[in-house]
């Protein structure tokens, strides 16, 4: 009994914290991944500048709806000024998005965007967005790996999870490019799950299939760098594009054993979240959709790219 | 003195949780209101409802791990047949036969095939996620039907209807664990297997029904998820079977059988809801919550061993 005593006692003191100014709720897809900890990272910087209090919160299980829901339930009982949310499902969060409109909460959609047809259907009010257009950064992928390839080759594709809307974008926007040549064949396309693990063992399978494989697109890193290293154990010679610009890749970038990623700006997404939260808060009009940049970072910019990325550490 | 730890010993788990209760209320200001305990409440009511059936497999000495692959299984395939026009009743009703039929297909293995239920629902979990992966195509099901949603949002007299279901479930299992022949088997089944079986009760059908309602409570648990999120995907239920489990342990129930009951799986799953709802509240990082969580799972057992060894 004492024992337990001592816990909870820990526990209250692990969490103990005044509570007074502006809050922001702030929900990443997980905090297991370097790209939403740049994120938050950097929303928590410009939220010190500004003087306003994040209260940040992740699911435990990547791609959970139930989760994200029930935190969005919490901080809406706890009154926050705003809620910025890289929401784990485009069409899943749409009933408590209702609570949060109805208790008069304002919502910043940030990364990966909410179904605009299904928020229109349920009749709620547009959510601004802040992130970067998927399928414009797929494309640029698109486009170095035909460069790469000098338009010939086969190539596989590992895609992200099953019904979010990056996901989608994402393999269609290098689809769409690839495609358009007819000396690009792409022979396999699986879903790894956004996991190193995954990426790893369904790489090792496509290698089983396609012995004339010349390029993967991972749409993540983290599925790049599973198949990186299914790649390098089959001793083959294959060119991995990843995306997302996480350190573990730039660092393959450096090495040379990823050809390049494509960088999205999560640190703008985290800063630019809080400003419009306040924005919101301040009565000022914001406008629904912002894009923020996609670039290809490769063995000429990865120095560079590193850089400003020590930033937001 | 006496008094004292006999109440320790008899009620220590609605202590430790009036404790974790008192801790929360005092730290948090957002925590004490109406609005949040009914969140608790709702937000606690799926794994609740699960735990009856955990409770049931537990009392007889097995365990179930596929009640989360079946809450995804039962779930797409509910969204699936909302979307294809099947009337909302029925397409409840089949969903949760679907988790039934899971729920038989384990019991009959386990009881009459004597596998091991380890193994069995292990087997299940992955079928039933495979399943539900295979249904749509790894895809969610999304576009149900508004009205559907209203099977979560409703509320009565104020009260969420989630939080109505629960104690509707709690109410039927009560009856069957303590006024029904069912019910006492279970617990014989799991105090003494050879003795039971020697007094001439059907061990193998008393202990294929208690997979049964399992299966049973975890397709009604994905319908309601399915309400509540109005979406359906099959990567839901994820890590249901533990949080179940987790809640029938809290509640004193002994893994080996036999021994326990529903109301200790009332109040563990209100524990694990109440610790996730205040330590969010509180702004703890979600790391240090899966800690706490996992400490305080073990020292609930750890203190009811403490408590049989004495007694």
């Amino acid at each position: 009994m004492k024992k337990v005593l001592l816990t909870v006692l820990l526990v209250a003191l692990i969490g103990a914290v005044v509570f007074a100014k502006t809050t922001i709720g702030f929900i990443p897809m997980t905090l297991s991944n370097e790209y939403f900890i740049t994120m938050v990272n950097a929303a928590q910087q410009e939220a010190d500048k500004l003087g306003v209090e994040l209260i940040v919160q992740a699911g435990q299980r990547h791609g959970s709806a139930e989760e994200q829901m029930q935190i969005m339930e919490n901080m809406i009982t706890r009154r926050v000024d705003a809620i910025c949310i890289v929401p784990s499902s485009s069409q899943g969060l749409i009933p408590v998005l209702r609570k949060a409109e109805k208790a008069g909460i304002p919502v910043i959609n940030l990364d990966t965007k909410f179904d605009a047809e299904a928020i229109k259907a349920a009749g709620l009010k547009p959510i601004p967005f802040i992130g970067t257009d998927n399928y414009y950064g797929a494309q640029i992928a698109g486009w170095f790996a035909l460069s790469l390839l000098g338009a010939e080759g086969e190539v596989a594709i590992l895609t992200g999870v099953a019904g979010q809307q990056n996901a989608a974008d994402r393999r269609n926007g290098f689809y769409d490019i690839v495609s358009e040549y007819d000396g690009i064949k792409v022979v396999a396309e699986q879903t790894a799950n956004w996991e190193v693990e995954q990426g790893y063992n369904v790489t090792q399978n496509i290698l089983q299939a396609n012995p004339g494989l010349d390029l993967i697109f991972a749409s993540n890193d983290n599925m790049g760098l599973g198949a990186r290293k299914a790649v390098e154990e089959a001793k083959k010679d294959i060119t991995v594009i990843g995306y997302d610009a996480v350190p573990a890749a730039l660092d393959a970038v450096k090495m040379g054993t990823f050809a390049g990623t494509i960088a999205q700006f999560p640190a703008e997404m985290g800063i630019k979240g809080v400003q419009a939260a306040l924005d919101i808060k301040a009565g000022k009009e914001v406008p629904t959709n912002i894009q923020t940049a996609s670039k290809l970072i490769y063995m000429a910019n990865v120095d560079w790219f590193i850089d400003y990325l020590s930033d937001f550490e | 003195m006496k008094k004292m730890i006999f109440i320790l010993r008899n009620y220590g788990m609605f202590i430790g949780f009036g404790l974790i209760f008192l801790i929360f209320s005092l730290s948090s200001e957002y925590f004490l209101d109406v609005y949040n305990l009914m969140n608790i409440l709702v937000q606690s009511s799926l794994i609740a409802i699960i735990a009856v059936g955990q409770t049931f497999v537990i009392l007889t000495g097995g365990i179930d791990l596929s009640v989360g692959s079946i809450v995804a299984l039962t779930s797409v395939g509910s969204g699936l047949m909302l979307v294809s026009g099947v009337p909302i009743p029925v397409a409840i009703l089949l969903g949760i036969l679907i988790g039934v039929g899971a729920g038989v297909v384990n019991g009959i293995t386990i009881a009459y095939g004597k596998v091991p239920a380890f193994i069995v629902t292990l087997g299940m979990m992955s079928i039933a996620r495979g399943g539900a992966l295979a249904l749509n195509n790894g895809k969610p099901v999304s576009g149900l039907p508004f009205e559907f949603e209203t099977i979560a949002s409703a509320e009565l007299f104020g009260v969420p209807i989630f939080v109505i279901y629960m104690l509707i479930i709690f109410a039927i299992g009560f009856f069957i664990l303590y006024k029904t022949r069912l019910g006492r088997h279970i617990f014989a089944i799991g105090g003494n297997r050879e003795a039971t079986k020697l007094s001439g009760i059907n061990v193998p059908f008393n202990e294929m029904m208690a997979y049964a309602i399992s299966g049973l409570l975890a397709g009604l648990g994905g319908v309601l998820l399915t309400a509540r999120l109005n979406y359906a995907t099959p990567l839901s239920g994820n890590a249901y079977e533990l949080d179940t489990i987790a809640a029938v342990v809290i509640g004193g129930t002994s893994l080996a059988g036999g021994e326990g009951g529903l109301v200790g799986t009332l109040i563990g799953a209100l524990l694990l809801g109440t610790l996730r709802n205040g330590l969010t509240l509180l702004n703890v990082v979600s790391y240090y919550q899966q800690i706490i969580i996992g400490a305080v799972i073990i020292l609930a057992v750890f203190y009811d061993r403490m408590k049989t060894k004495k007694g």
